[in-house]
């Protein structure tokens, strides 16, 4: 095995030699780092990859100019990659990325490194923090990598293009001093892209219900799907396209907090927590002051939650529905979650639209067979004329 | 029978030679009402069923779809308010007004509308010789016309809870999301069965009935479809200054705009 390996590593750094003396002259341009560590000698080829066990295509190509670009262009490999000391990389652990990665942060001069968002993000609805936060499958829950797909092929232009104020006018005046285009695609586009939401609307929906949308999944964790979030007028607005709709971030993330802080709507800090509905709502001094005037009993209404928990609230003495799925996590958590106020509130609400149901079913067929009669009869009574 | 068609056309004056009488069934005041409720009531519909269309017919609007979105909130506020307003008007023009009173007082349901109703069926399966003689509204028309006032106040009171959502709990304002919608599926569906068959699909009318626009129909008409008020009307000479139109305005007005095949 070792020699094979070998032979393998062998063959790579001459064939790394014979393309290196070609293309040497773009190394020594200065936008790309230069790689010390020499990883680039076997992972500049594009074909490099496996099949892991479980079949899943591994590809292991690292295109230099495209990480130059990526956020983290200026980092080396094992900074991130801890323990890649062995040829094959058999010691290799899982990237993490609350370690310190070796960049000074300008302005302390010390360290930098995401430990705090780690942290905080352990802590909430989505971290997996054993001792805070313990959770029955902590495989399902959503990693730094989920969310933050380190877009390597967006290129920087797009950041300050889109916008007025973040013109192209207003970099002119940075690049009198830094004269460098490095500058400009490193730190204004960092600067610049905390202006900006990361994602659309429809983009925050997507992201989100891609796996809030799976209801076994959900109900694992005691969680009910939320596709009636379709249901409301704040998603027609987003699939309008309207500005500054509201999306899930509106509410959940509102102003002031945090994506990676997202606690349960029990928690006294959360922003739909009953105490802090009336802000939420109102939002505002935030981008746009989304229900200025609203009142308590407005604000501590159930926005899109009028799905599977009160339905089994509503069933909840019906032994065979339990029976049927696994929402035993559900229902315990519906419980707590639901006064019998609301459960009475869905159940007339369900009664109002089957009643509509009947009637509209009722009205229209009737209204449907008195007309064909009708119309049979003036046939009948105009032939006979 | 499409020459015949031709001619007919051609010849509008040809019947009027034997001095036809036209009976008034909607006066001015009431077309303008009718016809402001109808554009308010499509703009309505159609801007209203927009926030239902499926995502992928959504996205085939493509970058318009904002503004197209901009325009439907305002399109609808302003249909809504105007229909409330004619609707309001309504009610005033029902107290208040002479032609209006004598409508309320012809419109109420009586006990005639449901022998007429069962004397129908009855004509309809063909137990009966003969429909009932209807008087000045039949059943069907003052059913309509009841579902209209009853939809136009629930369309007007949740529409308008829905405008100023944040003065009410959550609980109402579902109720009235409930109710508005489905109110607007079945106001549009009833429209669309008998309303537009009434006017459109019913074999004399086709293709369209001219009575929302010039208010009248004629003699042979009117003895068909509603012989007790033709009775009414022949036996009383008041009624005959009101519901029958006087010879000048028959110039003024062609009965019918689209040619009519031969009866």
């Amino acid at each position: 095995m070792r020699f094979y390996g070998l032979m393998i590593v062998k063959s790579c750094m001459l064939a790394a030699i014979l393309v290196m003396l070609h293309t040497g002259v773009t190394y020594a341009q200065g936008d790309v780092l230069p790689d010390t560590e020499n990883c680039l000698l076997c992972h500049r080829y594009p074909n490099m990859g496996r099949y892991d066990k479980a079949g899943n295509k591994k590809i292991y190509y690292v295109n230099e100019k495209m990480f130059a670009k990526s956020v983290h262009g200026k980092l080396r490999c094992k900074s991130c990659h801890a323990g890649l000391d062995e040829i094959p990389h058999t010691n290799v652990k899982k990237v993490d990325c609350s370690s310190k990665c070796h960049i000074k942060e300008p302005s302390t001069g010390k360290e930098f490194s995401h430990e705090n968002m780690v942290k905080k993000y352990q802590r909430s609805v989505h971290g997996a923090d054993s001792a805070t936060n313990p959770k029955k499958h902590p495989e399902d829950l959503p990693t730094c990598k989920y969310c933050h797909d380190n877009p390597m092929y967006r290129p920087p232009r797009d950041i300050w293009g889109k916008s007025e104020a973040l013109s192209n006018e207003t970099l002119a005046r940075c690049m009198g001093c830094h004269t460098a285009s490095q500058w400009a695609e490193r730190f204004y586009a960092h600067f610049t892209h905390r202006m900006r939401k990361r994602r659309s609307q429809t983009e925050v929906v997507r992201l989100c219900t891609s796996c809030h949308e799976d209801q076994e999944k959900m109900a694992r964790h005691g969680l009910e799907s939320i596709e009636t979030y379709k249901d409301t007028y704040h998603w027609i607005q987003v699939e309008y396209g309207v500005e500054n709709a509201p999306d899930c971030f509106s509410c959940h993330v509102p102003l002031g907090y945090s994506a990676h802080d997202i606690r349960p709507r029990t928690d006294r800090i959360s922003p739909i927590n009953m105490t802090n509905r009336v802000k939420t709502c109102s939002n505002l001094g935030g981008m746009q002051s989304c229900h200025p005037g609203a009142t308590k009993e407005f604000a501590t209404g159930r926005v899109h939650a009028y799905g599977m928990k009160a339905q089994l609230m509503a069933a909840k003495n019906n032994k065979n529905f339990r029976e049927e799925q696994d929402v035993t996590l559900v229902v315990e958590r519906a419980e707590k979650d639901f006064s019998p106020e609301e459960v009475f509130h869905y159940k007339i609400l369900k009664l109002l639209r089957l009643f509509y149901k009947l009637l509209i079913a009722s009205i229209i067929s009737f209204m449907l067979v008195h007309q064909v009669l009708d119309y049979m009869a003036s046939r009948r009574h105009h032939k006979s004329h | 029978m499409t020459e015949e068609r031709v001619i007919s056309a051609n010849k509008p004056n040809e019947k009027s030679d034997h001095k036809k009488r036209n009976f008034i069934r909607l006066n001015f005041n009431e077309r303008v009402q009718h016809m402001i409720f109808l554009i308010c009531f499509i703009i309505l519909a159609l801007t209203g069923f927009m926030i239902k269309l499926p995502e992928d017919i959504v996205s085939k609007f493509g970058e318009a779809k904002t503004v197209v979105f901009y325009y439907r909130g305002i399109l609808h506020r302003i249909a809504g308010v105007t229909m409330i307003l004619v609707s309001l008007y309504h009610v005033f023009y029902l107290l208040f007004k002479p032609a209006g009173r004598r409508w309320l007082v012809d419109m109420l349901p009586k006990l005639k509308d449901l022998h007429d109703m069962l004397g129908t069926m009855l004509y309809y399966v063909r137990l009966r010789e003969k429909p009932p003689e209807y008087d000045r509204f039949y059943y069907k028309q003052k059913m309509e016309y009841g579902a209209l006032i009853a939809g136009a106040t629930l369309m007007s009171v949740t529409g308008l809870l829905l405008w100023t959502e944040q003065m009410w709990p959550k609980f109402i304002l579902d109720i009235a999301i409930i109710v508005h919608g489905m109110e607007a599926i079945l106001a549009c569906l009833a429209i669309m069965v008998w309303h537009m068959y009434e006017v459109h699909l019913k074999p004399r009318k086709f293709p369209i009935d001219n009575l929302w626009i010039t208010g009248v129909i004629d003699e042979e008409e009117m003895m068909e479809e509603f012989p007790l008020h033709y009775k009414k009307i022949m036996a009383d000479p008041d009624l005959q200054k009101i519901f029958v139109q006087q010879e000048k305005e028959e110039v003024r007005r062609p009965r019918r705009i689209f040619a009519r095949g031969s009866q």
